[in-house]
């Protein structure tokens, strides 16, 4: 089936090519093209693009996790530029922040959620996995080192993965995020049984997980956390199956997703030769994987939807696209830089969130921007950006610091759709009720906003941009001036409630 | 032989047989002379109970195995537990003990898991429910002040989650029943509140007439959720202060105990489970020192436990509200040089009481060592699928999981369900 989309995807991109003049079109064009094309058919009509500040906060929030600043903002909304808006996207690239939100979504990812709680080793790993980004490692490269890492995570935290990427049967659970994370595939249920719509049988699961058998320590699974990862040759599925229960086990030989196997009497390092396969660029899924992940996390929703859920019987919304962008993402040595500035400067990422006629077409053909919530990461980093850092709770036991207790307290379990909220009750009196980010924050707020000289319109304006990166519309305007006119005079009191009320706001919450 | 009693007998033989028996054996559950109960109070021992110093006690093993807790008599004939339940002892009517799970899981946070939710957790696969979740879910009603699902106490919040069945069902969490709900008085007057909230349900309107979207309809509606329970007035539910010194005495001043008489006040107020997480994750989980922690640990259970199933009783409550005492698994027969003992999945015990159950009896066996399971294997499915059939849930029910091709019911189905038909 990825032969038929490759093929397919060729006719089009030739089409596409040749409409243009023969010049190879742009990635945003390429993006552009395909999407309209698709909705030309439906006869579904594109959302318009999105104003400057929706723009400016939503792909702030996107990449560097955090809303810009009340002072970028305005300078942003005032400037004539015409090209702001690539420029703007060029500086978040250029940033640290850029791998450090990375690091902060592929850590939740990697770092098993039955993991031992470590913060000391989490931040390590973070820290490692932003400098790699940071560093332009190639998303190749970068999986490569995950797999084939040695050592203790004291010494060597690219290692983590290894460790912390699995519960105490690791074979199955390594077998399980490998796929899921790095080649868009859910293997999981073929542990047991052979898929009942899909491909994948019990010899493609325990083919790849033989890979991960050289590096496991039968019986004391923990033993790993003091010797760290190495391998044994000795060790095959058979020996663990023998010594640890295994639920579904199938022997096999090491053999790569699709049926290759490893040649009889290689005698090297079994994943050190799954990361050479997995990370080629004649790789059938890894490059799509990539791809359809970076697309998931900016779009709310894959082109392949489940995200990780890449199969024949489940096909791409825009097959051509998905080839195409692969193609281009192995031609540019797997750069995320390139992938990321190349969505971000589509009209496609750049339209409104506000719906039309039809939301749900709207959403599937991505006619319009999905609305997506924030994560903890996010959410903390914005809080702390409007209004400085947390003050004590008495209630809340920061030991490990304010903003792992934070993004622990406010985390999503699993891998959780970017576009569904999930919080409950105790999250919200959490928000509404903390001091941790309570009066005396608000009232810092409030009395820069209102610096002398402001009239209350401006300090309203001021909130606004602090907050929710943009200006008040005209009815909003009107609604405050009301509230503050309750009793009287602008008090300071009115400009903390109006504060409060926007922090607590669903628009706040969420990234539209 | 009374009619009623020889057709149960029918039903529970034929029950054991095959699932469209097992159907009607449920259908006769919720039909028959037992009206459904409409609560669950679950009382969570984190780090595993050894079943051999607590409910499944084998004076004739070995020393090395026996352990240094006697077994006492208790108000059912032939029925004995340790001599560090007395309290307990004397209600053993209402309640019946399992002796004979049997499980899968030895690790805490994997146990604690498959336990609480049916479910095996997978690195990065579906977040399953937990069964208070499913409970708020299933028997919950909509559209009331407090949460369905309350969980008292520190411990295992991976495994108390609604999982995919989102925000309605999440559990509110207290983490200490002495200081109440966190957070749920807010940090300005009233007025200053309902001023500002006043302001801010404008802003939402404004915000959802424009982007229409779906998150922002559930944080706006968990908003006023929250916002409904600060200013209700069921939130003194919450407020241990309301009852009597001598009540409170009652009940045990420890946190367990305190967390039961909050229980109890939460079923009055309608809430339809309540989860009380005793240890903080770790209290039974005795390695080294198994005895003198267990003869404690013991003691805030017969105190806390005792006085919830006896006040429930006087308040006519205990038909219609299951208590479940459970841990994750049990532990090794074999004592170690610490004096501590292992955990233990592959026989161990739990205990139900009240919800119109058959009380005073035992469901299982173990051998003489309590090391493996002679009779009556109870597996997790088991387990959870009786709780749901004695609560008047249908437990072969299925959700949607987003994200996921395949219908999840409430208690794993694909693997064999057997009721404990005795108990209904």
């Amino acid at each position: 089936m990825p032969r038929v989309w490759a093929v397919m995807g060729l006719l089009l991109f030739c089409r596409v090519a040749a409409s243009s003049g023969g010049e190879e079109p742009s990635w945003a064009e390429l993006i552009d093209g395909h999407i309209q094309a698709r909705l030309d058919a439906a006869g579904v009509p594109r959302a318009p693009v999105a104003d400057d500040a929706e723009f400016l906060r939503r792909v702030s929030l996107d990449v560097h996790g955090v809303v810009p600043s009340a002072a970028e903002t305005a300078r942003f909304l005032d400037s004539p530029d015409p090209d702001k808006r690539s420029r703007w996207i060029e500086q978040l690239l250029a940033d640290a922040r850029f791998g450090e939100h990375l690091a902060d979504e592929w850590r939740r990812r990697l770092i098993s959620p039955l993991a031992n709680e470590n913060r000391m080793q989490s931040d390590r790993f973070a820290a490692w996995l932003a400098e790699r980004f940071n560093s332009h490692a190639a998303w190749d490269r970068i999986v490569f080192e995950l797999l084939t890492a040695e050592g203790t995570m004291e010494q060597n935290p690219a290692v983590t993965y290894l460790i912390e990427g699995r519960n105490p049967l690791g074979v199955t659970d390594l077998t399980d995020l490998t796929s899921r994370y790095f080649l868009g595939v859910r293997l999981n249920c073929a542990q047991c049984h052979d898929h009942p719509f899909v491909a994948w049988t019990r010899q493609d699961y325990w083919g790849m997980a033989a890979f991960f058998a050289q590096i496991q320590t039968p019986g004391r699974p923990k033993l790993v956390h003091q010797v760290g990862v190495r391998d044994d040759p000795r060790m095959t599925l058979a020996v663990l199956a023998g010594q640890d229960m295994i639920e579904g086990f199938l022997h096999q030989p090491p053999t790569f997703l699709g049926g290759e196997r490893l040649p009889e009497g290689e005698t090297g390092v079994y994943r050190r030769a799954l990361a050479h396969w997995m990370t080629s660029p004649e790789n059938p899924y890894f490059a799509r994987a990539a791809v359809n992940r970076t697309w998931w996390k900016l779009f709310g929703r894959g082109l392949v939807q489940p995200v990780d859920d890449m199969h024949s019987a489940n096909p791409p919304s825009h097959p051509e696209l998905l080839d195409a962008l692969a193609r281009r993402f192995i031609a540019s040595g797997f750069d995320l830089r390139a992938l990321y500035r190349g969505i971000l400067n589509s009209r496609t990422y750049q339209q409104t969130s506000r719906p039309g006629e039809q939301p749900d077409r709207e959403a599937e053909l991505f006619a319009r921007m999905p609305i997506k919530v924030l994560t903890a990461e996010q959410l903390y980093d914005s809080l702390v950006r409007v209004l400085g850092p947390p003050a004590r709770a008495k209630e809340v036991n920061a030991r490990l610091g304010a903003r792992h207790e934070f993004t622990q307290f406010f985390a999503d379990s699993g891998d959780p759709d970017p576009t569904r909220y999930e919080r409950g009750i105790p999250h919200l009196l959490r928000l509404m009720n903390s001091p941790q980010f309570g009066e005396r924050n608000v009232a810092a707020l409030v009395a820069q906003a209102a610096s002398p000289g402001r009239s209350a319109d401006e300090v309203v304006d001021e909130l606004f941009l602090a907050i929710l990166s943009r200006r008040p519309t005209e009815s909003e305007r009107e609604l405050v001036r009301k509230h503050l006119s309750q009793e009287g005079a602008a008090r300071p009191g009115a400009y903390q409630e109006l504060a409060w009320a926007l922090l607590m706001s669903s628009e706040f919450s969420l990234n539209h | 032989m009374s009619a009623a009693s020889t057709r149960r007998r029918f039903l529970a033989a034929a029950a054991a047989g095959s699932t469209l028996t097992g159907w009607l054996g449920r259908l006769a559950a919720a039909t028959d002379d037992h009206p459904p109960a409409k609560s669950c109070i679950l009382l969570w021992m984190s780090g595993g109970p050894s079943h051999l110093d607590t409910f499944d006690l084998k004076p004739q093993a070995p020393d090395h195995i026996r352990g240094e807790f006697r077994p006492i008599d208790t108000t059912v004939p032939g029925i004995q537990i340790s001599e560090h339940f007395p309290q307990l002892a004397r209600l053993m009517q209402h309640a019946a003990i399992l002796r004979s799970m049997s499980t899968v899981e030895s690790d805490h946070q994997l146990a604690t898991y498959h336990l609480h939710t049916g479910y095996q957790q997978r690195a990065g696969g579906v977040s399953f429910p937990s069964l208070g979740s499913m409970v708020a879910r299933e028997l919950g009603e909509r559209d009331v002040p407090l949460p369905n699902f309350v969980c008292i106490g520190a411990g295992p919040r991976h495994a108390t989650r609604a999982g995919f069945l989102g925000p309605d069902f999440q559990p509110l969490d207290v983490t200490d029943p002495a200081r109440g709900v966190d957070f749920i008085e807010p940090l300005t007057t009233p007025n200053q509140f309902l001023r500002q909230y006043d302001l801010l349900t404008h802003l939402e309107t404004s915000f959802q007439e424009r982007y229409r979207a779906e998150a922002a309809r559930a944080h706006s509606a968990t908003l006023s959720r929250a916002v409904r329970l600060m200013t209700s007035e069921q939130k003194r539910a919450f407020d241990l202060s309301q009852e009597p010194e001598a009540v409170r005495d009652r009940y045990g001043r420890g946190a367990f105990g305190q967390g039961c008489l909050m229980a109890r006040r939460l079923i009055e107020a309608g809430v339809r489970c309540v989860e009380v997480l005793m240890g903080d994750g770790v209290a039974w989980d005795t390695h080294r020192d198994n005895f003198p922690r267990t003869r404690a640990l013991s003691a805030e259970v017969d105190v806390g436990m005792a006085a919830l199933i006896e006040d429930l009783q006087q308040r006519g409550r205990l038909d219609s509200t299951l208590v479940v005492w459970m841990g994750e698994f049990g532990r090794s027969p074999q004592t170690t040089s610490d004096g501590g003992r292992n955990h233990w999945a592959k026989a161990w015990s739990t205990v139900l009481a009240g919800g119109g159950i058959r009380g005073g009896q035992v469901v299982g066996r173990t051998d003489r060592d309590a090391a493996e399971v002679l009779d009556r294997p109870i597996s997790v499915t088991d387990f959870l699928g009786t709780i749901c059939t004695i609560l008047g849930i249908d437990y072969t029910r299925e959700n949607r999981a987003p994200g996921v091709e395949r219908p999840i019911p409430i208690v794993d189905t694909t693997k064999e369900v057997r009721l404990l038909t005795e108990l209904l």
